[in-house]
């Protein structure tokens, strides 16, 4: 399968259907993101598909800032896939300037391996399943507790916040030049403990049919917040009340807080 | 056009988390955690979020400041290590090795902060020396 995936980039950057394709490489040891490219063509041959995650999407977003007029190649998940689809929604992306090859990443038995680090399994301690909720909680397991009880062990979770800004950082569709969460008259930065359950809220109201769910976030989160499972509630609340599938659904969000005038602006 | 991603060290404090800067066209754009490094596991505190921001801060000082008649001014590096050396050296001949302490730092290489105590040690005779990473 790997050759398949060489094969295929090699062919778009010789045939300039793109200028640089973002994949994997492993270097020192570690699956890194890496840039492909026409001139490096050797380098394809240490291409690998995982099983590392890296939101892609996001530094192809940082290089078409500096190079408008670039094409990018993207080794692309199924996350990876949402993800560029709601970037292209939301004006982030111009039509064409993002290629990708696609990559099956669902588990299954007749695979040797799925490509994605959050599969792994994550054991969680006595204390986080005691007073917070368990790695891989599902929103039914949630919605069994009685609501002071569902409240109090959100609170903890909420509580070993240390306002890293992580989640909002690495997120792939988190694009706003300005953020509600830095912003001195909302949430405004600087003071610690951040201020809960408000911080991660209003982080959540502003992932209501935006958020890919590809628990990138919660990957990157030092305090181990189920953030996952916070927005994977709030948008099965926009599928359920506005029809919305959020990377699937064509057209934008029901929440057009932005207005339809956002362009990327140049830094 | 020339992009890399480049894996390193946080440089904020001793603990030593891994991260990846993105490079376009020899500019650090942005610092990513690195997700398969054993001690931070894909995890940054906002310190390390923000390297390439101090990196390109424009208030960063890229030369030596000798402050001369109560101002700072900008001097050569022969200038500020020679201005340096004199006067430790007049510190040490007035009031003894012991009046001269070596603070090393986290930010420093192993080897950078071994040469730092053994310069402590050696070239000025005293064994004031510590780390702020000695927790």
């Amino acid at each position: 399968m790997h050759d398949d995936v060489k094969n295929q980039v090699k062919e778009m950057l010789n045939q300039d259907v793109v200028d640089l394709f973002l994949a994997y490489r492993m270097m020192d040891g570690h699956p890194l993101p890496f840039a492909f490219s026409r001139e490096n063509i050797e380098e394809v041959e240490d291409l690998v598909t995982g099983p590392a995650r890296y939101p892609l999407e996001k530094l192809a977003l940082e290089i078409l800032k500096i190079h408008p007029e670039a094409t990018l190649g993207i080794l692309a998940r199924e996350c990876d896939q949402r993800a560029l689809n709601v970037l292209s929604t939301w004006n982030q992306l111009e039509a064409g300037r993002v290629k990708t090859i696609r990559l099956s990443c669902c588990p299954s038995n007749l695979k040797e391996h799925s490509d994605c680090s959050y599969l792994e399994p994550h054991v969680s301690g006595s204390c986080k399943t005691e007073l917070g909720f368990e790695f891989g909680a599902k929103t039914e397991d949630l919605e069994a507790l009685a609501p002071e009880r569902r409240f109090s062990r959100w609170m903890y979770e909420f509580e070993k916040c240390i306002k890293c800004y992580g989640c909002r950082n690495i997120c792939p569709v988190c694009f706003c030049r300005e953020c509600s969460l830095e912003h001195p008259d909302l949430i405004g930065t600087g003071p610690l403990p951040p201020e809960v359950p408000l911080f991660h809220l209003v982080r959540a109201v502003h992932m209501a049919g935006r958020c890919i769910d590809c628990g990138l976030c919660e990957d990157a989160c030092p305090a181990e917040i189920p953030l996952r499972l916070l927005y994977g509630k709030v948008n099965e609340i926009v599928k359920e009340v506005f029809g919305y599938e959020t990377g699937t659904s064509p057209g934008q969000s029901p929440f057009q807080v932005l207005g339809t005038e956002m362009m990327p602006e140049p830094l | 056009m020339n992009c890399r991603i480049v894996p390193s060290i946080c440089s904020y404090c001793g603990t030593g988390c891994g991260v990846l800067f993105l490079v376009v066209d020899g500019r650090l754009m942005g610092t990513l955690p690195m997700k398969t490094h054993p001690v931070n596991e894909g995890k940054l505190c906002i310190k390390g979020w923000n390297l390439h921001e101090y990196v390109n801060s424009f208030i960063r000082l890229k030369s030596p400041l000798l402050k001369k008649d109560g101002r700072f001014r900008k001097c050569t590096w022969e200038e500020a290590i020679g201005f340096t050396a004199d006067r430790l050296r007049s510190i040490v001949r007035e009031h003894g090795p012991d009046s001269v302490g070596v603070l090393v730092s986290a930010k420093m290489s192993n080897e950078e902060n071994y040469l730092a105590q053994k310069f402590a040690r050696v070239v000025i005779g005293t064994n004031n020396v510590d780390h702020c990473a000695r927790l």
